[in-house]
């Protein structure tokens, strides 16, 4: 697809987003999107590190860390939310070059683990002390203030819309600044990182100085969606920022698919959102039926959703599906060339590793 | 004081034989198919149901609960790896896609359970109610029946990773599959053991605690714990995963005395983190940066 015609993709795709709760006037529906919005910058953003060779599992941390911090900040300091919101980023941000500084020293299993346990301690702490607001959590987080307009008129948020609107305005910013990175010099040392360290270290990548950076980023992107969060449910609890957040953080990028950084997770977060909520005609069911789809996905589409989609017409689809079915696949894989050994001198990241074309 | 620290070493001991069952099966699973198994805590969950429907509605005795919660959570971890992690294997991302198949197994299984048992706790009779008392000291004999089956299965887990043609086939296989596979040896099946294994020494781990602190459905959460405990043993090390539970029964049991439970979990999450900072394969384990390289 030609640069142009993204473009014009791309601008149509924000146009329709953007008139979304103007068609949808169901304060339930606008919600919804809401949350698959947020769901999937979360994505993005792990994403990008993934990409970089570290697979976060402290999104959810982060996320809750943004959260609790603009939340005791309005509450407790008294702060305005406008005032509140690049306060409690910048905090979140200082955090995570602390965190970050020590946990990015490893790759692999030994980032990933401590990781998770980063993730463990944040809701922990939440938790366990009083300040935070015990398990219950903290309660009647303000709405952020009215803009005052040169009409006279004000900007109020209390609707679901105003705050659709708000979120994808951050989404915006979150969106233009990933982009801008991965085409940027940053981007290409990460992905050179993500395919080999030891390569990106020959050819003069400081490993410890762009992980860290990228983890800082990602970590403050995750707070800013953590901000918002506090301030539209108005009420937050330890428990949502927990290390399944992070598994699912993790569930819509794949599933989605991370060969393409902004539409699979979009794609990944709406279906794992949606779905969950459409099944609950069947209530009980609703988890195991959402569960295996996600199995059945990941054995059908290894690549994600639009690692599958990518250049592919039907008749090649439904052929590749058949084969599946009939195991041809499976016996590929299983000679010894396919095996886990083999893999470790190849990228093992999505094929479709084309970036820049997204960016247009 | 003194006779409550030794009743809080045996707390600790028989708490911390579990985990150590529970991570040397985790153990297995990690380190032999490469899966990092987040449904393991529905495992043991489902071992110490077992063990409850065995004996509650059934009525029949604890001797035959245990072994049908080990055989069904076996099969279960057999289906389980056939169905949804044999596809996976062998592919590019299959570190990541395994984690998050475990997710959707861990769905399923979870819902099912809440289904058939309901979120209500469960108790079961506990085999033997005595308590004796040596030199002054109050010990529940339930607990001494713990650890003693615990030292019992362990020996025998050891036994057969150490002396049977399956046990070094499988551990031929996680050094390295391919070479393995020139020596002759079918990858995919110890795969299929080693989760085998690793499910029904979970299932075990719960068949053996439901007497003690009773059934219910947030068991399944013990799962992430025995995911830190392994961690700091050390991937794969089967000396690492008695260090890690041990460590952990003993946090558990003298720090919910003396700190509080949440303090005290907070700090040992921070010790942990500390010693894979500077150890990243944790205290036994070997280097692992290139395992999870995705």
């Amino acid at each position: 697809m030609s640069r142009r015609w993204k473009l014009w993709a791309a601008t149509a795709f924000f146009l329709i987003v953007a008139a979304l709760p103007q068609l949808v006037r169901s304060p339930y529906y606008v919600h919804l999107m809401i949350l698959i919005m947020m769901n999937s910058v979360l994505a993005m953003t792990f994403v990008m590190l993934l990409r970089a060779g570290l697979l976060n599992m402290s999104m959810a941390a982060f996320w809750g860390i943004g959260a609790y911090t603009s939340a005791m900040l309005t509450l407790k300091g008294g702060l305005s939310f406008w005032w509140s919101l690049p306060a409690s980023v910048t905090i979140s941000a200082v955090i995570a070059l602390v965190v970050g500084a020590i946990l990015v020293r490893n790759s692999g299993l030994g980032f990933i683990i401590p990781s998770l346990i980063f993730a463990f301690i944040v809701p922990l702490v939440f938790g366990t002390f009083r300040v935070f607001g015990g398990h219950v959590g903290l309660i009647r987080v303000p709405a952020p203030d009215s803009i005052p307009l040169p009409g006279g008129s004000a900007l109020m948020f209390g609707s679901e819309a105003s705050y659709y609107y708000l979120l994808l305005a951050f989404a915006v910013i979150v969106v233009v600044v990933l982009l801008a990175l991965y085409r940027s010099w940053v981007g290409r040392a990460w992905r050179a990182m993500g395919l080999s360290n030891d390569l990106a270290q020959s050819v003069g990548i400081n490993l410890f100085r762009y992980r860290l950076l990228g983890f800082v980023i990602v970590s403050a992107m995750a707070a800013l969606m953590g901000v918002f969060f506090a301030h539209y449910s108005t009420n937050i609890q330890p428990g949502s920022y927990g290390p399944f957040k992070a598994i699912y953080i993790q569930m819509y990028a794949i599933l989605g698919g991370i060969g393409s950084p902004v539409i699979g997770p979009i794609i990944g977060a709406g279906i794992l959102t949606v779905i969950p909520e459409a099944l609950r005609v069947v209530k009980n069911f609703e988890p195991m039926v959402t569960g295996a789809l996600i199995v059945l996905i990941l054995i059908f589409l290894p690549q994600g959703i639009t690692g599958f989609l990518d250049g592919r017409s039907a008749r090649q689809t439904s052929a590749y599906l058949f084969g599946l079915l009939r195991g041809h696949q499976r016996e590929k894989a299983y000679s010894l060339r396919g095996d886990r050994q083999a893999l470790e001198g190849e990228g093992k990241l999505g094929e479709s590793d084309d970036v820049e074309s997204e960016a247009g | 004081m003194g006779r409550t620290l030794v009743q809080l070493f045996i707390d600790g001991l028989s708490m911390g034989l579990v985990y150590v069952l529970m991570s040397s099966g985790f153990n297995l699973v990690i380190a032999v198919p490469n899966i990092i198994f987040i449904a393991f805590g529905e495992f043991y969950m489902l071992g110490a149901f077992v063990v409850w429907y065995v004996q509650v509605p059934a009525g029949l005795s604890y001797f035959i609960a245990v072994p049908a919660a080990v055989i069904i959570t076996a099969i279960l971890g057999g289906l389980s790896y056939l169905l949804v992690f044999r596809p996976l294997q062998f592919r590019r991302n299959q570190f990541l896609t395994n984690i998050i198949a475990g997710v959707g197994l861990m769905l399923i299984l979870g819902q099912a359970a809440l289904m058939m048992f309901g979120t209500e706790a469960r108790g079961v009779p506990s085999l033997v109610s005595k308590v004796c008392e040596v030199l002054g000291v109050r010990i529940s004999l339930e607990k001494v029946v713990v650890i003693l089956l615990s030292v019992v299965v362990l020996a025998a887990l050891h036994f057969v990773l150490r002396r049977t043609r399956t046990g070094r086939a499988m551990r031929a296989v996680s050094f390295r599959p391919d070479v393995a596979a020139l020596q002759g040896v079918n990858a995919d099946r110890m795969f299929l053991v080693a989760m085998i294994l690793g499910c029904a020494l979970a299932g075990f781990a719960g068949a053996v605690m439901a007497p003690i602190f009773g059934v219910d459905l947030g068991m399944a959460e013990n799962g992430f714990l025995v995911m830190l405990v392994v961690m700091l043993g050390g991937i794969g090390s089967m000396p690492g995963a008695i260090l890690g539970g041990l460590v952990f029964g003993m946090t558990l049991s003298y720090g919910q005395y003396f700190i509080g439970s949440g303090e005290s979990q907070i700090l040992f999450f921070a010790v942990i983190l500390a010693i894979l900072l500077f150890k990243p394969g944790g205290i036994l384990g070997k280097n692992i940066e290139e395992i999870g390289h995705v």
